[in-house]
């Protein structure tokens, strides 16, 4: 176990608290935390199930977000602009 | 660094993915030659891939929805009419995001909405600047025996069943829709072009000028705002969701 004090190699060992970890958790998804930092958010998530699932719940919410549907150009649309494509562009496979 | 999602369907993957490659790489070039080849699959797969995204982008410029589409679909024309002279020192994605801010710019200046992004949602109206994204009753003081850890009723539960699980997905799906739209301006569209969109963070930053530091701040509470409401989902329906 590790305290605020301990120190491995004369470096002090870096402590994660759960208060801090949930306003780091987008860089560490981001993977832009340095890796000390890093390092001690993994200690810490390997002893404490309510920040794992906390982390999860980050995890969940993203990937739901990536589902929500998205407009996007009218069929109509999309196909005027593959045929003005095939038009100017011809090639093998391209040749209407 | 973890990508941002892929959400294009398998077989567009490899154009899409190659169009984010550094201009001059291979992956690049193989696709250029594709494209100028007249490899209509090719560009399909662009249009698909983008044009949700560009979309998005060009309503940051312009007001209505019809505008928009027709800064998309003149941006296409441009490419389609360009893409001999492109000489790929950007990647293909990040030219044809110019060209779309471009002619959002000139057309956004036409239509009287010519206010740039961040300065009309500037720094200072952001109504949480430095707050905690969770509420601090839930973890317990400094003279604790573990000080900042959560309480006994503060604490995450796993969410059960799982957000992607069928049974709920549709449901928290539309909470979070409502929940997106009710974010704060700035949060919403960076949370929008980073997690629905799937743009990267530098992506994001060069599309609304923002630094990198904001750009995660504006992220991280966005996102965090919308765990909050679907704990909140969670824990109100859990009679619900626990019933087999």
């Amino acid at each position: 176990m590790t305290g605020p004090e301990a120190s491995v190699g004369g470096d002090p060992v870096l402590v994660v608290a759960c208060k801090e970890f949930v306003e780091l958790v987008t860089e560490h998804l981001d993977g832009t935390l340095p890796t000390r930092l890093d390092q001690a958010i993994a200690a810490h998530l390997e002893l404490c199930e309510p920040c794992v699932h906390y982390l999860e719940q980050m995890r969940g919410t993203v990937s739901l977000l990536g589902t929500l549907p998205r407009e996007t150009l009218s069929p109509a649309v999309r196909n005027q602009l593959l045929d003005v494509y095939a038009r100017l562009h011809r090639g093998p496979s391209g040749a209407p | 660094m973890q990508k941002p999602a892929d959400r294009t369907t398998p077989g567009v993957v490899s154009s899409v993915v190659a169009a984010g490659h550094p201009g001059g790489s291979e992956p690049q070039s193989d696709l250029l030659e594709r494209l100028r080849a007249g490899d209509r699959e090719s560009f399909a797969d662009l249009v698909d891939g983008w044009s949700p995204a560009l979309l998005r982008v060009a309503l940051l410029y312009v007001s209505t929805r019809a505008s928009a589409e027709e800064i998309v679909q003149d941006t296409w024309l441009a490419v389609i009419s360009q893409l001999d002279r492109f000489e790929g020192r950007s990647s293909l994605k990040t030219w044809v995001f110019r060209i779309l801010e471009n002619l959002a710019r000139t057309r956004g200046r036409r239509e009287a909405r010519s206010v740039p992004w961040s300065s009309a949602f500037p720094e200072p109206r952001e109504p949480d600047g430095g707050r905690p994204t969770v509420d601090p009753r839930r973890f317990r003081g400094p003279e604790d025996r573990w000080p900042g850890g959560w309480t006994l009723v503060g604490r995450p539960t796993r969410w059960q069943p799982p957000p992607d699980d069928a049974a709920v997905s549709a449901d928290l799906r539309r909470h979070l829709s409502h929940a997106l739209a009710e974010l704060p301006e700035r949060q919403r569209t960076v949370v929008e072009l980073r997690d629905v969109h799937g743009l990267s963070s530098d992506e994001v930053c060069e599309r609304l000028a923002l630094t990198a530091a904001n750009q995660r701040v504006l992220l991280h509470r966005g996102r965090a705002r919308l765990r909050t409401r679907l704990e909140a989902v969670y824990r109100d329906k859990e009679t619900d969701y626990d019933r087999p």
